[in-house]
């Protein structure tokens, strides 16, 4: 219990602190840090949350075989997009500064996913076969010719 | 007489409890004809959720944000050094490691967080929204909690892809005082539910149903693998032997004039004339005497070679073999005890954030200091710093100054 109420205590002083600093801090424009908080928790509670939910709905009606490979895929695909997508993008060029984003990153983020996407479909297949020949060596001898 | 036991001892503990009496007491529950839509019971069915799930992604989630928050902490010191702070001039990489080390985990936290907050999600729902004025805190702070993780991934991704038009503030700034929030909250989350994550991390009592286990791991295999692979694909920006994979990393350690990437270049520095003006002079101010040198009287001072990495705030660095005058050297001419004077640097930039830097004197003393005048046996590039620009070990990319006009000795003879 002591912990724990030191713990509470102990945070609720950092983030008053915080709180004390940023609105002291003159580099700092409270209502655009205000304006990103807000940004970014709607934008993952409703937009990101809602799409992940219906990827999500749509897993389920795959075969139960592939179901875990195939959501371990989408979650790389959508983490790599997150830090890949603002270079694909490209906003951050510079027209004096060439070694700033010096890579053809939307060429190489489309062949990130693909490498991930064969790595499913070969995972899937291999599970497949691993499967069938489970279920092969299962059946009672008896059965076989 | 025989005090009721109910009597305060003292007024303050009465206010005290009657306080927490207040924050307990439970709330009337809003109108049932409210419970629509997500909250609904029984609307998120996978059965993939637990509070087991979403302890391991807390534990994972706390030390890398332990892990950010001490290196990022440790970079901000760095550049505004209290007084009590002091930071060594060896091991010459140490900087580039913590800053390197600071990107890295990071970015390798954004599918951790993204797993965690799914595996909660159902909690945003949860009725009645509020049971106390306790409650109610406690959700607030879980919101705070989670906005300012978003907020240090996302600026953080946004900042190191140079993208600063969606972020409608000054990145260092917001992002330093937005990691103390989401520290607090995040000691505030930990106290809230130590003992759901003590009883949810040990073996569990009732062993979990075959499937929902082998699920689980596959879950947490996958996040395990999201975060390698954002690692494999963005950590050669820093680890030279892995620069070959790394296809989503901002910048490339080989690219760049004579080799070497340049973050602020000296078109955008608004400083290519003075630059480039055959009349430069460095000033070189001292407790004793100044001396001002061109660049044909610093080359006939005693030259030394570095090879030093440049270490960007942003997570990149690279090595360079550096060729010039020793700091050390040019506070000697001016009649002070290198290891016992601070130099003030100045850049030929007449504003900006970084135009000057502060050298303390374990810096000023080390042979490794240099006020550089070639780059890989060139002449500096104009974007490196071209006449002269300071390097020194272990030390952010910001603080080694470039296209020095002024140095200014503050020691002792
Ligand atoms: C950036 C870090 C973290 C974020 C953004 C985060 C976010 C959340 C959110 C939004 C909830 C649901 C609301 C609630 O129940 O209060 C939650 C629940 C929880 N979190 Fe965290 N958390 C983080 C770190 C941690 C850490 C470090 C731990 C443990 C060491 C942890 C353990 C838990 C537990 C046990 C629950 C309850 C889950 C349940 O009962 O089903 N979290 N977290
Ligand atoms: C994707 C994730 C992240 C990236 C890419 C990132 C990037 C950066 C960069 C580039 C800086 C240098 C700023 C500068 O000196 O100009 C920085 C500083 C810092 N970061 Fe992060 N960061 C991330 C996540 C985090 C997290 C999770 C925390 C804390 C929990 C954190 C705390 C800090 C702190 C305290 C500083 C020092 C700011 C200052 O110098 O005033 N960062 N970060």
């Amino acid at each position: 219990m002591k912990t724990r109420a030191g713990l509470v205590a102990g945070g609720c002083l950092l983030m008053a602190y915080a709180v004390g600093g940023a609105l002291t801090d003159a580099d700092v424009a409270p209502g655009g840090v205000l304006l990103f908080l807000a940004a970014v928790l709607v934008g993952h509670d409703v937009v990101w949350m809602a799409t992940v939910l219906a990827v999500g709905a749509a897993l389920t009606r795959v075969p139960p075989r592939c179901r875990s490979t195939l959501r371990a895929a989408a979650i790389t695909a959508a983490a790599v997009t997150v830090v890949g997508l603002p270079l694909a993008l490209g906003f951050g060029r510079s027209a004096d500064n060439a070694s700033v984003l010096p890579l053809p990153y939307g060429r190489n983020l489309v062949a990130v996913l693909l490498a991930v996407a064969g790595t499913t479909l070969l995972a899937c297949v291999v599970r497949r076969r691993a499967t069938a020949d489970r279920k092969e060596s299962e059946r009672p001898a008896e059965d076989r010719p | 007489m025989v005090r009721h036991p109910d009597t305060p001892v003292t007024g303050r503990a009465a206010v005290l409890r009657r306080l927490a009496r207040w924050c307990l007491t439970p709330l009337p529950a809003p109108p049932v004809a409210l419970r629509r839509g997500p909250l609904r019971p029984g609307r998120f069915r996978s059965r993939l959720r637990s509070t087991r799930l979403a302890s391991q992604l807390g534990v994972a989630l706390g030390v890398a944000f332990g892990i950010c928050f001490a290196t990022g902490l440790l970079s901000h010191l760095i550049q505004h050094p209290p007084g009590w702070f002091w930071w060594p001039a060896r091991p010459v990489g140490l900087y580039r490691f913590t800053q390197g080390l600071h990107v890295a985990t990071g970015l390798a936290s954004v599918p951790l967080l993204g797993a965690k907050l799914w595996s909660v999600y159902p909690r945003l729902f949860s009725w009645p929204p509020a049971r106390s004025i306790a409650h109610a805190a406690e959700r607030a702070s879980t919101g705070l909690l989670v906005a300012a993780a978003l907020f240090l991934l996302v600026s953080g991704v946004l900042n190191i892809s140079r993208w600063y038009a969606p972020m409608p503030f000054f990145f260092t700034a917001g992002h330093y005082w937005v990691a103390w929030l989401a520290v607090g909250g995040l000691l505030v989350h930990i106290g809230v539910h130590l003992p759901a994550v003590r009883a949810a991390l040990a073996r569990p009592m009732a062993p979990e149903p075959r499937q929902d286990g082998l699920d689980r791991r596959a879950l947490l295999g996958g996040v395990a693998a999201a975060s390698g692979l954002i690692t494999l694909t963005t950590v050669g920006q820093t680890i030279r032997p892995l620069a070959g994979l790394a296809v989503l990393a901002p910048r490339h350690p080989d690219v760049g004039p004579q080799g070497l990437p340049v973050n602020r270049t000296a078109a955008g520095a608004g400083v290519r004339a003075a630059a480039l003006d055959p009349a430069y002079r460095l000033w070189v101010t001292g407790p004793v005497r100044s001396v001002s040198l061109d660049l044909a009287a610093l080359y006939r001072l005693p030259q030394y070679r570095a090879d030093l990495p440049i270490a960007c705030v942003e997570g990149w660095s690279a090595v360079g073999t550096w060729t010039g005058v020793r700091l050390g050297d040019l506070v000697a001419l001016v009649g002070a005890d290198p290891r016992r004077s601070t130099a003030l640097v100045e850049s030929l930039q007449v504003g900006g954030r970084y135009r000057a830097c502060t050298v303390p004197p374990e810096y000023v003393g080390d042979p490794l200091t240099l006020v550089a005048l070639r780059l890989g046996g060139e002449p500096l590039h104009i974007d490196h710093g071209y006449p002269a620009r300071l390097i020194a070990p272990n030390r952010p990319g910001v603080l080694q100054t470039k296209w020095i006009s002024r140095i200014t000795v503050a020691g002792t003879p």
